[in-house]
């Protein structure tokens, strides 16, 4: 008995000083203003450039007192800012990723922005590309500013392919012969005569095999129809393109094979598809390099592009003052500074000379064929409200693929069986 | 045995009279009972802040349908354990579950008694070993899983030693197995050590006359380490064994890091897909329900174990 | 077992522990030579044992790229903090539960064990919203106070009970006979004679809370706040992608010191642990 009374004191005076303690926490929606961002970026360089937005935004907006940008791993990201939110404590503002944001969008977990972006002074909202607001909008209202939209390319180490005996991918490219089969050839004949990898599908790993969207596009496979209702894996184009990279992993050694390391920026293989923005890790790398598009696949020219979209929570404490900042952060002259690090949704900034200044690692000719061009006609990485689930269904039920003897069909089949009671969510 | 010291024994200093005994109600009964209080105050504040009722709170949570990004929070009654009994992921991650930790368990305990007992001869450097074996565990985790990480890729360091031998080694973490094999080295290296060091002291404890008396009578090692050891050092073994097992059905950060589940769903154990479910799938309601029966599986095993203590753990009297 | 070995035997002893302490060894050994060789020689296949060419670009990168001192601090810190409350908590409970007589003793005790048994990926949501209730978050409190109130401190809590138990209550009884108070005859008779237990005690909830990861992660986002584990997992470029030596030469400075300290003080260091009352 003693005990239990005892125990239950404990607990109402422990439970009282918790109430105590959120009085002071929370509320005070008057007075200074604090701002938080999470990205998925502690890199120096985006770092510094945040703050300089900040500091000016602060100048002018004196009630706000602080704006910080919370750098959270990239891996955990949308894991940590869900348990911020589950935990009621979102950040004001958030990067979110392309596979996240039909789950944000659709949630309506953030707050729409049209209103904000449309009344700020000088911003043009009109001007952004279709293609790359279409994935942050749902009945109409913006949800997400696409800050970086950024086309896959394939950055080649001209070096290693030299040292093959083949001829490059411009050269390919200006025969008119940089097909799929060809490159494949290539990325064999590096790997046969140098000893490093061929062709690297970067963040693939076997795990993120929404990147190999960059590979089967070109055969005009999708994973699911546009309405998200319709398994594409079974489909015969998939069929093909997935036999193609079956056969260039295994047969051929185009790509390294599963369990294997190898860093295009390090050296370790002739070839990589990436978003052109890793192109600053080209910064000190001591071998001749070059990036074109994609090859073409039996469907002709295509692109693929990847994006990253900044919200605002409408949990957050100052969702408006949020949306302000958001709409002075993204404003023509804050993207355009953007712009080096992170290709802009802005028509007016997707130009070769607005480009070129902000990555003078790029040549104009590069920049206008894997960006801009990019940008107009890509096709977003899928994405599905629920992806997460989705995601780890598909890597799941993709994996007895990676053997040497896997039957393609039967596993693609079987991919379908396991994801069709999500679509039908 | 200290282990198992009946609980009464330790109340026996409380029974005198108090000195004097002049006042009747504050006796030193009483004061004891408020001394007792007042020592584990601070930590049953805790179990109950900490503990318990966040506790209560996962059960509460697992009576909801709960989307974080939506806001919602409905009660749903006993809708996620229903969920749970259809799931068609569950008898899977049961079965990872079980592999893991019994796999885990078995070469733990057995590895941590063979080094202890080679450790434990009169040999000269068996002090430089304990530390080699030991120093794992003071590696940080995070740092050690990211090396195995590395060390276990196809073209990885574990192949590249087995290659210099003659031997093509497998691709670790591709199959179902080599992956399940893998995790689960990775642990007991990690921190067999201290299993190691509490068998040692169990050992350096066993009186060596025991070993002179059973030699005189013709017994060979194995029936000496059978029938001396093992029974005298019984108390510690269920002691490792318990937090072992309990242990054993928390790793997280190792398969996190290492395979992520996979390949296919081969390394997703419950303690993996909870996590899965509730922070990576926004099902928090349905998180909280494996939560729950992860702590169910857990206490049963824990009173099993400690239930059979009164089989076969030695006794003195 | 035995007072002398054949030198067959020794020789087998030897080998056998050698080619086990392989996994044991090999990976600290990589991890550390990897971290000063270059990017490209990471991946060399076979590994090689001794870098070509040492660069320490990668330990300056550590630094530079991240608050990485503060990081080292906070851990330092946070870990003495929570070893030290602790011990306070753990043996003035573990005294309670093994020494005085009280009311409902066994029953709270179990209560108590139920933290031994949970898995803080069960309790990280109710207890994130708890903090986050008393403005905690992204404070070292939670970090912290859970350790040493919590869970964590359970497993010292048991520890310190059963090396109680194991200890002779004369000497305690003697000096309450003399008058002493029960604080008293625990502070000045019981905890000196539980030096041993004390000295496991700390080594288990020093290298605890030292390897902390999902807690500071879930509760911390100002990159000066974080501990060093969270910190490991900062070392990527902007995308993502990992940049390899920096991360092997930052996890090779978490590893370092406390492996040195350990090589030093291993003998107090086994036998503490050993001592912790739980053998027969």
């Amino acid at each position: 008995m003693r005990a239990r009374t005892t125990a239950a004191v404990a607990v109402a005076a422990l439970l009282g000083l918790t109430a105590c303690g959120s009085g002071q926490g929370g509320g005070a929606d008057e007075g200074p203003i604090t701002l938080r961002m999470t990205t998925w970026s502690a890199n120096e360089a985006h770092v510094t450039l945040f703050n300089e937005i900040a500091d000016e935004y602060k100048k002018s907006h004196p009630n706000v007192t602080a704006i910080t940008f919370d750098a959270i791993p990239f891996e955990s990201y949308t894991t940590t800012l869900t348990t911020q939110i589950a935990g009621g404590n979102p950040p004001d503002l958030a990067w979110v990723l392309e596979n996240a944001a039909p789950d944000f969008v659709s949630s309506g977990a953030l707050l729409p922005l049209d209103d904000t972006l449309k009344g700020a002074d000088g911003y043009n909202f009109d001007e952004l590309a279709p293609a790359a607001t279409k994935l942050w909008q749902t009945d109409g209202k913006l949800y997400g500013y696409p800050f970086s939209t950024s086309p896959f390319g394939i950055f080649v180490n001209t070096d290693l392919v030299k040292a093959a005996g083949q001829q490059t991918p411009a050269e390919l490219i200006a025969a008119n012969q940089w097909t799929w089969e060809n490159a494949a050839k290539l990325a064999a004949a590096v790997n046969a005569k140098t000893g490093k990898a061929g062709l690297v599908v970067r963040d693939f790993d076997y795990k993120g095999w929404d990147n190999l969207s960059t590979v089967w596009t070109g055969w005009g496979a999708e994973a699911w129809s546009a309405d998200g209702k319709t398994c594409g894996f079974d489909k015969p184009e998939m069929v093909e393109a997935m036999t193609f990279l079956h056969r260039a992993t295994f047969t051929d050694k185009a790509f390294p094979g599963p369990g294997t390391t190898a860093d295009f920026f390090a050296a370790e293989a002739g070839l990589t598809i990436t978003q052109i923005s890793r192109a600053s890790l080209l910064k000190d790398t001591k071998f001749g390099w070059d990036l074109v598009t994609l090859p073409t696949g039996p469907k002709g020219n295509y692109a693929v592009i990847g994006q990253g979209g900044l919200g605002v929570l409408k949990k957050g404490k100052h969702a408006e003052a949020a949306a302000d900042f958001l709409a002075f952060f993204t404003n023509p002259t804050n993207s355009a500074k953007l712009a080096q690090f992170f290709p802009p949704p802005r028509t007016s900034q997707l130009t070769t000379d607005t480009l070129a200044k902000t990555n003078p690692l790029l040549k104009p000719e590069q920049l206008k064929a894997v960006v801009i061009d990019g940008i107009s006609s890509g096709v977003v990485k899928p994405s599905h409200t629920g992806q997460a689930e989705l995601s780890q269904a598909v890597r799941s039920a993709l994996d007895p693929l990676w053997k040497p003897d896997a039957d393609v069909p039967t596993v693609l089949a079987g991919v379908c069986t396991t994801i069709n009671p999500l679509l039908a969510k | 045995m200290a282990l198992l010291t009946d609980d009464r024994r330790a109340g026996r200093t409380s029974h005198r009279p108090a000195p004097g005994g002049t006042r009747r109600w504050w006796t030193t009964r009483r004061r004891d009972h408020l001394a007792g209080y007042l020592f584990i105050a601070p930590q049953l504040a805790g179990s109950v802040l900490f503990v318990l009722i966040p506790l209560g709170l996962v059960v509460w949570y697992s009576l909801h349908e709960w989307n974080v990004l939506a806001d919602t929070f409905d009660f749903v009654g006993a809708e996620n354990y229903r969920a749970m009994a259809d799931d068609p992921n569950l008898p899977g991650v049961l079965r990872a579950t079980a592999l893991f930790s019994v796999g885990l368990v078995a070469l733990n305990l057995s590895l941590a008694l063979f080094l202890a007992v080679l450790l434990n001869q009169r040999l000269r450097g068996t002090a430089f070993f304990r530390v080699l074996f030991f120093s794992p565990v003071v590696v940080s985790l995070v740092a050690w899983t990211i090396v195995w990480g590395f060390l276990l890729q196809d073209n990885g360091g574990i192949n590249g030693l087995l290659d210099t031998i003659g031997v093509d080694g497998p691709n670790w973490l591709r199959g179902d197995l080599t992956a399940m094999l893998s995790v689960i080295v990775v642990q007991v290296v990690k921190n067999v050590g201290l299993n190691l060091v509490l068998f040692l002291a169990a050992l350096q404890g066993v009186p060596g006359e025991l070993y002179e008396a059973a030699r005189v009578e013709g017994a060979s090692r194995w029936t000496q380490f059978r029938r001396i050891t093992v029974p005298l050092i019984s108390p510690t073994i269920l002691l490792t064994s318990i937090i072992t097992v309990v242990g054993s059905l928390q790793v997280f950060a190792q398969i996190a890091v290492l395979t992520q589940g996979g390949p296919g769903s081969s390394t997703t154990v419950l303690v993996y897909y909870l996590y899965q479910q509730a922070f990576q799938f926004h099902h928090f309601g349905y998180g909280a329900t494996i939560s729950v029966l992860l702590f169910l599986i857990v206490l049963a095993l824990t009173v099993v174990q400690w239930q059979m203590r009164k089989r076969w753990v030695f006794h003195e009297q | 077992m035995s007072s002398s070995l054949s030198p067959r035997t020794k020789v087998l002893l030897y080998g056998t522990l050698s080619v086990l302490a392989i996994p044991f060894v090999f990976p600290t050994w990589w991890m550390v030579t990897s971290s000063v060789k270059p990017v490209s020689e990471i991946f060399a296949f076979p590994p090689s044992l001794v870098p070509t060419s040492v660069s320490f670009e990668g330990y300056r990168d550590a630094f530079s790229t991240q608050p990485f001192a503060q990081q080292y601090l906070n851990s330092a810190y946070i870990a003495v903090v929570v070893t030290f409350g602790t011990l306070a908590v753990s043996a003035l409970a573990g005294y309670a539960f093994a020494r005085i007589r009280f009311r409902g003793q066994n029953a709270l005790f179990l209560v108590v064990l139920l933290g031994l048994l949970i898995p803080s990926e069960v309790t990280i949501v109710p207890l994130f919203r708890m903090f986050n209730a008393a403005g905690l978050v992204d404070t070292h409190w939670p970090l912290i106070l859970v350790p040493i109130l919590g869970a964590p401190s359970v497993l010292a809590t048991f520890i310190m009970r059963q090396f109680f138990l194991a200890l002779p209550a004369e000497l305690e009884e003697a000096a309450r006979l003399d008058g002493l108070g029960r604080f008293a005859t625990f502070w000045r008779i019981g905890l000196p004679l539980s030096r041993p237990a004390l000295g496991a005690v700390s080594i288990f909830t020093f290298l605890h809370s030292w390897n902390l990861y999902l807690e500071p992660i879930v509760f911390l986002s100002t990159p000066e706040k974080f501990t060093l584990p969270q910190a490991l997992t900062q070392f990527v470029d902007a995308y993502g992608g990992p940049m390899w030596n920096v991360q092997l030469s930052a996890a090779s400075l978490t590893a370092i010191p406390v492996l040195v300290v350990f090589v030093i003080a291993q003998r107090q260091f086994v036998e503490g642990l050993a001592h912790t009352g739980l053998k027969g």
